[in-house]
């Protein structure tokens, strides 16, 4: 494993944090400090100009106390010495302890952890980012623009409780290209990505895949609206990742337990799908984009199975929702930033992969739609409602794929309604990069995938 | 800090221009579960956001341009940062432009005064409100809600001259109601956003969504329909003002300067905006960053562009593109800065009589998200209403499927108007055709 190097100011205040979470326990059942820090770089280039920009930077401290019954928070910007001290310090002022429940700290762990962090300087990437573009650009007189996009961001973390005394970097590429085309109704366009954690190697694009980019964005300029209803679908690995996402991943978020908007809660080992279906959450996952060694909580990475073969086993935690409800816990306290709370939240999120050959998958389809690429969904927990938005789908017919697309395409019902459906599972197994939000805010990055499925759902 | 960075780029000969944010926060925020308080928040920041642009000359004689920024908190190596944003400059080449010029400044209220008093205490009032209106229907219960608050101060510098101070709050909440009978459970999840508390009707909005939350309870499939489609009020304005986490809809990106110069919007001034025949009232809009407690309203924007409000489509045909100097002084356009919020032209006809005939109304979708790009969408449908006459059937599940200008050529506005933090316009709209893919459909 890379040494790990975190930022000088970082690093310096690291050796007070134990001093700072016993003043926090003078007052408080139970303390914590968590330092954390982000930074990037964004490069755009197009067919017009060219941009690069560092990402707005976060660095800050958080000081946590427990009071029995409420998590008290101190978010301090930086890290500066007197400053957070005085934060924790005021943190505890005139708290009072209710002494109703206590928060176990977990057993000791130490330990620093990386990732691979690119060694590419700026000019470097600028310099991929233009000669990926000169490939793309030109490709079809039909295209208005071409677009490549770069966007690394690492991630420093120091957590420290009574038990823990942990650091990390984290370091996620990410690389989309964009093809523009003009067509009769204005400008239609496709989109492919790739993700890396630290590695340029898996950013690399094929002369295959960016012409299949190009025909799509072509072809989407003649694509037509389906016909809603039900159909029998096959799902690429990445639409099958986002139905996993808005199903089983925030459905089972344990702060929605908490808060009596999960119908999960209500279906612990009971059947919520077919028996094909096993789905994980995985913050282990390598080259996952959403993978870290241990949350904002101070838990180490491990993967969760929430659903076993149809039957849902257990939800994914944070730390408050994970001590009210009596729950083991799982490693997915996240936050957006210093400035934000931690919630339960997702890391990579994928379907379990089956036995059935993909060409085998196509072959069971008389009439149907192929369902190949994703571009939004939102989650439902307590409807158990599903909205998953396709960029596009092809017509399938007699187990081919026809040269009939359809865009956008919506995917709706009822989520266990959907995954009883589920009649066969690919041996293939992709995963994607994401933003996820909780609702509309609490950004973080994620993953999400799994195989080709089969199985029928209702689209619009 | 913010002299010694000033100091530092004044005496940079390598920068054409320059400009400096000193951007400090403070807020509170309070998370609350059934029976418990999970968490209180205080929180602090301070940055610097410098931007810099340098000229170089292309080996064809021409001038190229080059921006680059870096962010410094409270102690940073002044110098370093300034290397670093001077570095990226050097390897960008663009065609040339500027930073604004300073420009009279209006006076816009963004800023909720108690607030900014007194920023927990503001907090822990609109939640006590929110209980006190919960506990008014009993056929609900809360089980969560989260008050946010923040107060941002915003000091502007650019080597032109802009020297100029902002204050703005915003304030979140958000609450999750329940309502059951006998093993069947539902919710309503609402998330409001405003500059002020005051303008946050708590009580009003509490009564809607429990009367949601109980119609939802009975709610039946939804059907397969093409016919008339009502949105009102804080469900109309997300259909004209939607977006996604990073990008604006599909209005803030067809008008803006960015798209015109990179070629994704094909939308011609002086042209329709509509690819059909419009058969409805027409469409009149501005892009207002002047709305007075408007959510995206400001004195000035990121590069110091005053606050305009822009009439930006006319009688259906666009007027004007928005843009940021850069893209101004590309298109050669007056530059109009950030987008801010919409407003929309009330129609002639009352709600009242727009809603007489049947419909369909929708109250709540997942998440009304089209594409930016085309305007098509295919949303899920958390609650709505079969209309007719006087009785109303709920149904939940569905979509309403199709294209946000299609649908617009195609609308009545209702004459009275309302503001929900950021679109003022009508209350009611009745889309004549729209479709809902319903759950008896089969293909």
């Amino acid at each position: 494993m890379p040494e790990l190097q975190l930022p000088p100011a970082m690093s310096a205040l690291r050796s007070e944090l134990g001093a700072m979470v016993e003043g926090v326990e003078s007052h408080a059942s139970y303390g914590a400090v968590l330092l954390s820090a982000q930074q990037g770089l964004q490069i755009q280039i197009d067919d017009r100009e060219e941009r690069v920009i560092e990402s707005p930077p976060s660095a800050g401290t958080v000081a946590t106390a427990f009071d029995g019954v409420t998590l008290h928070e101190r978010a301090i910007g930086g890290f500066d010495r007197s400053a957070v001290e005085r934060g924790a310090r005021d943190l505890v002022q005139g708290l009072t302890l209710a002494d109703r429940v206590s928060i176990d700290p977990g057993p000791d762990r130490r330990g620093d952890f990386s990732t691979p962090i690119s060694v590419l300087s700026t000019a470097e990437k600028l310099d991929r980012c233009r000669d990926l573009q000169q490939r793309l650009r030109g490709r079809d007189a039909r295209i208005v623009n071409a677009r490549v996009r770069y966007l690394d961001a690492t991630e420093y973390a120091v957590f420290r409780n009574r038990s823990a005394d942990l650091a990390q970097s984290v370091q996620r590429l990410y690389l989309i290209v964009m093809v523009m085309v003009a067509g009769p109704d204005g400008v239609r366009y496709d989109v492919a990505t790739k993700h890396a954690t630290g590695d340029w190697d898996a950013l690399v694009f094929s002369d295959d895949e960016l012409q299949q980019l190009t025909d799509n964005a072509i072809a989407l300029t003649r694509a037509e609206r389906i016909e809603p209803g039900e159909y029998t679908i096959i799902t690429a690995p990445g639409v099958t990742g986002t139905i996993c996402h808005e199903s089983f991943g925030h459905g089972v978020e344990t702060d929605m337990f908490l808060k009596e908007r999960a119908r999960a809660a209500h279906y612990i080992d009971r059947v919520v799908g077919a028996p094909l279906v096993s789905i994980y959450d995985d913050p282990s996952l390598p080259d996952g984009f959403g993978f870290y060694f241990f949350d904002d909580e101070g838990l180490l990475a491990r993967p969760t199975q929430i659903v076993e073969n149809g039957v849902f086993r257990r939800g994914i935690t944070d730390l408050y929702s994970a001590m009210a409800l009596g729950l083991p816990r799982s490693a997915n306290g996240r936050r957006q930033d210093y400035s934000r709370k931690a919630y339960a939240r997702m890391s990579n999120t994928f379907f379990a992969s089956g036995t059935t050959p993909l060409a085998d998958l196509f072959a069971q389809v008389e009439s149907g739609v192929y369902l190949e690429k994703w571009s939004s969904g939102m989650e439902d927990p307590q409807g158990w409602g599903i909205q998953v938005t396709c960029h596009f789908g092809h017509e399938i017919k007699h187990g081919k794929v026809t040269s009939r697309m359809f865009a956008p395409i919506g995917i709706t019902g009822y989520v266990p309604d959907v995954l009883q459906t589920v009649s066969a599972v690919g041996n293939d197994f992709a995963h994607d990069a994401g933003s996820c939000g909780k609702g509309h805010k609490e950004l973080l990055s994620v993953g999400s995938g799994g195989p080709h499925l089969l199985l029928k759902a209702r689209l619009g | 800090m913010l002299n010694s960075i000033i100091q530092s780029l004044r005496a940079r000969t390598d920068l054409k221009e320059w400009s400096v944010r000193h951007l400090t926060t403070r807020g509170a925020q309070l998370y609350a579960v059934p029976a418990a308080v999970e968490a209180k928040r205080a929180v602090d920041g301070e940055r610097y956001s410098i931007n810099v642009l340098q000229h170089h000359s292309a080996e064809d004689g021409s001038i190229t341009c080059g921006s680059g920024n870096a962010t410094l908190l409270p102690g940073d190596d002044i110098d370093r940062a300034i290397d670093a944003a001077a570095l990226i400059a050097g390897l960008v080449h663009n065609p040339v432009y500027t930073f604004p010029a300073p420009a009279d400044l209006p006076e816009v209220p963004v800023a909720d005064a108690s607030f900014q008093a007194n920023p927990s205490a503001t907090l822990d009032e609109l939640y006590t409100c929110l209980k006190q209106a919960v506990a008014r229907h009993p056929q609900v219960r809360m089980t969560a809600a989260e008050v946010a608050g923040e107060e941002v101060t915003t000091h502007l510098l650019n080597s032109r001259g802009i020297d100029a101070i902002q204050v703005a709050t915003q304030i979140d909440i958000e609450w999750v109601l329940i309502g059951r009978s006998g093993e069947q459970e539902v919710e309503s999840f609402v998330e409001l956003t405003r500059r002020r508390a005051a303008d946050i009707d708590v009580a009003g909005e509490v009564d809607r969504r429990a009367r949601y939350t109980v119609d939802l309870l009975a709610a039946t499939t939804p059907p397969m329909y093409e016919g008339p489609i009502v949105l009102r009020e804080a469900t109309l304005a997300g259909f004209i003002n939607s977006g996604d986490f990073t990008q604006g809809g599909p209005f803030q990106m067809l008008t803006s300067g960015s798209a015109k110069f990179s070629k994704i919007t094909t939308w011609e001034i002086g042209q329709s905006v509509f690819r059909r025949e419009v058969t409805g009232d027409p469409l009149t809009m501005w892009a207002n960053r002047r709305l007075p407690y408007g959510t995206h309203a400001n004195r000035f924007d990121e590069e110091g562009l005053p606050a305009q409000r822009i009439e930006l489509i006319k009688n259906n045909q666009l007027l004007r593109f928005t843009a940021s100097q850069r893209y101004a002084d590309y298109l050669s356009l007056s530059p109009t800065g950030a987008f801010g919020d919409i407003e929309v032209v009330a129609g002639h006809i009352p709600a009242a009589e727009l809603l007489a005939e049947p419909h369909i109304e929708i109250v709540s979708f997942s998440w009304f998200n089209p594409s930016p790009v085309t305007g098509d969408f295919a949303s899920e449908i958390r609650l709505g209403y079969l209309v007719d006459g006087g009785r109303r059937t709920p149904f939940r599940g569905g979509m309403l499927v199709g294209n946000v200008f299609d649908a617009l050529a195609n609308v009545r506005w209702s004459s009275e108007t309302g503001f929900y933090g950021d679109y003022l316009g009508p209350t009611t709209a009745r889309f004549g055709q729209l479709k809902v893919a319903g759950a008896d459909a089969s293909a």
